[in-house]
């Protein structure tokens, strides 16, 4: 499993948690703040949906629709419940769940990838429509604004205020929920649950026949990665405070997510996380040029599939591996 | 009549018109090791997929212990006994030698820290001893077929399924492959179903033997009678394979 998480998954995600508590103490503005907090809101994203394609090894297009789920059912339940997104946020993720399994059903009929790249990415259209129709609740693409941000939290005589606009406070959140996801996701993933995925990426049949049920096991993966996605695009909801059909579940988020994990490394546990680091930068220099990004990503992402299959994340271990392989004949030299 | 391990009850797999089985039986004594014989494309690897639950008959029974499995889901099947190897290796080739074989256990609902010794005493067993760490695609065909022989192991299979284990491996390594399944029948009393092309292999090893053709059921017997048979070795003289 060390292809997937490294030598030391733990010590590396320390080492992140390290380096996300010195943000703070940084001198950076607003903006820069904004920008790690949407990085680490699409980490997870990114990071979810990769269990589903990386991981567990189906060809899913349609996570997107996860990330909507989350957003817009948290969203809804905060706004016109008046219940707190410190629980609605659970509502959207657990709704993502739902939707994941119910999903992964017709999936587990179907052996041919290009199928289920084609009925994953149907029904993120169709969700996509569905909020867009739900004017009455959602306002369509008009946008639903007004969904409120987490409820602040006061510590001593400090209050930490979170949404858009409190850009320390959104940060903290952000960094918090990914340190925590992630960590959950390792715990899960470096014990036999990983295991067998992997095992059922690399071999369905072979997998069958030393025991191990497939239906199961797929739906728990699309349970789990919909429901981190759903959480990922909940706490987005609450962080931007305003939602709309299309920047959630359209075809430029479709785009931007896979060329994260993509970039990043698919199937490398840390890879998307390296991959959304780079493309949320990228998307703010080149905010200019509007449209002609997803142009980009679609380039960058043909290029990653044939010069760099495994993404940052493999061009990475592949040099450790020739360091390895060097070793030897220095000690030998000496 | 002695108590059967495995019944393959008039078996018949369709793959749209081709019959790649016909009315097929197979009965398998406990601790016995039977050999299935035949040309390319007579149906053994059909015969094994069946058994495994990976096809379905169009019609016949398979039944493990008198108990009948004929719709079983593969994963049961192993759970039951079942374990096989594959003509065409299916290694898990991200994961090392060893946790290729931690797979099996794990599936058993053994924890990680202990499947990782047990997965070491079969590897060393089938001697990937030095491979341990490493990843399985970096083995060859001869040791893949080893990786698969361990990792069915690991099942604590009664039934072993062994399809053509010495196919593509380089023919030094073959008496050694030969010598394990040979300890495996004698030390473990695992009963093993084994297809070979190759006769010449199976002197020695098999005490029963069936011989197929063109799916079907050509000669029964023990391996000495199916060896020596007209019809066996007309087909195979014909097939100019033998
Ligand atoms: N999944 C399948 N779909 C269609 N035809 C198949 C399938 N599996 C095997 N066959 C056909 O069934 C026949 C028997 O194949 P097989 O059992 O692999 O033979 P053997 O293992 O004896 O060489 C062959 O003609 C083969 O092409
Ligand atoms: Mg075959």
């Amino acid at each position: 499993m060390t292809e997937v998480f490294g030598r030391r998954p733990f010590l590396v995600l320390a080492l992140l948690a390290a380096a996300l508590l010195v943000v703070p103490f940084l001198p950076l503005n607003d903006y820069v703040l904004h920008i790690l907090t949407v990085f680490l809101i699409f980490s997870v994203f990114a990071t979810g949906w990769n269990l589903t394609l990386g991981i567990l090894g189906l060809k899913t297009l349609g996570h997107h629709a996860f990330f909507a789920i989350g957003a817009y059912l948290s969203a809804i339940t905060a706004y016109y419940g008046g219940v707190s997104p410190w629980l609605t946020v659970w509502v959207g993720a657990l709704s993502a769940a739902a939707a994941g399994v119910f999903i992964g059903f017709p999936i587990l009929r179907i052996r041919s990838m290009p199928h289920v790249a084609i009925v994953t990415l149907a029904f993120a259209e169709i969700v996509r429509l569905v909020f867009s129709n739900l004017k009455d609740i959602t306002r369509g693409e008009l946008g639903f604004w007004g969904i409120p941000p987490f409820d602040p939290i006061t510590v001593g005589d400090m209050t930490v205020r979170f949404g858009i606009g409190n850009a320390v406070g959104s940060f903290a959140l952000a960094a918090v929920f990914f340190l925590a996801v992630h960590l959950a996701l390792l715990l899960l993933l470096t014990s036999r649950t990983g295991l067998t995925f992997l095992a059922i990426r690399d071999s369905e049949t072979a997998a069958e026949s030393l025991g191990i049920r497939l239906s199961a096991w797929k739906l728990f993966a699309f349970g789990v990665s919909a429901a981190v996605v759903g959480l990922s695009g909940a706490v987005y909801a609450h962080y931007v405070m305003i939602l709309t059909p299309t920047s959630t579940a359209g075809p430029e988020m479709l785009i931007t997510l896979l060329a994260m994990i993509i970039v990043g490394g698919v199937g490398r546990f840390f890879g998307p996380i390296a991959g959304a680091l780079l493309l949320t930068v990228l998307s703010e220099v080149l905010r200019e040029f509007g449209d002609f990004r997803m142009l980009l990503y679609g380039l960058v992402i043909i290029v990653f599939v044939f010069v760099a299959p495994h993404g940052i994340a493999g061009l990475r271990l592949g040099r450790l591996r020739k360091a390895e392989r060097a070793e030897p004949g220095t000690a030998g030299a000496t | 009549m002695a108590e059967h391990l495995l019944d393959v009850n008039q078996v018949t797999v369709r793959f749209g018109g081709l019959v790649a089985l016909d009315r097929v039986d197979l009965h398998v004594e406990p601790g016995r090791t039977t050999a299935i014989l035949g040309p390319n494309g007579a149906g053994k690897t059909t015969l094994f997929n069946a058994v495994a639950g990976v096809v379905h008959p169009t019609s016949g029974a398979i039944s493990l212990d008198g108990r009948d499995i004929t719709k079983a889901l593969p994963s049961r099947r192993s759970r039951d006994g079942i374990a096989r190897t594959f003509q065409i290796t299916q290694p898990f080739v991200g994961l090392t030698v060893r946790e290729n074989v931690m797979v099996s256990i794990v599936s058993r609902g053994v924890a990680m820290r202990e499947a990782r010794d047990e997965a070491a005493e079969y590897v060393s067993f089938v001697g990937l001893g030095p491979k341990m760490d490493e990843p399985a695609r970096t083995l060859s065909t001869g040791q893949r077929k080893r990786l698969e022989l361990a990792r069915a192991l690991a099942t604590k299979p009664r039934l072993l399924l062994l399809d053509e284990v010495t196919g593509g491996v380089d023919r030094p390594s073959i008496p050694e492959i030969l010598d394990l399944i040979r300890r495996l029948r004698d030390e473990r009393g695992i009963t093993i179903v084994v297809v070979e092309h190759n006769m010449e292999v199976l002197f020695g090893l098999a005490d029963d033997a069936v011989f197929l053709n063109r799916g079907e059921v050509v000669v029964t017997g023990s391996m000495a009678e199916v060896a020596e048979h007209e019809a066996v070795r007309r087909i195979y003289l014909g097939d100019g394979d033998a």
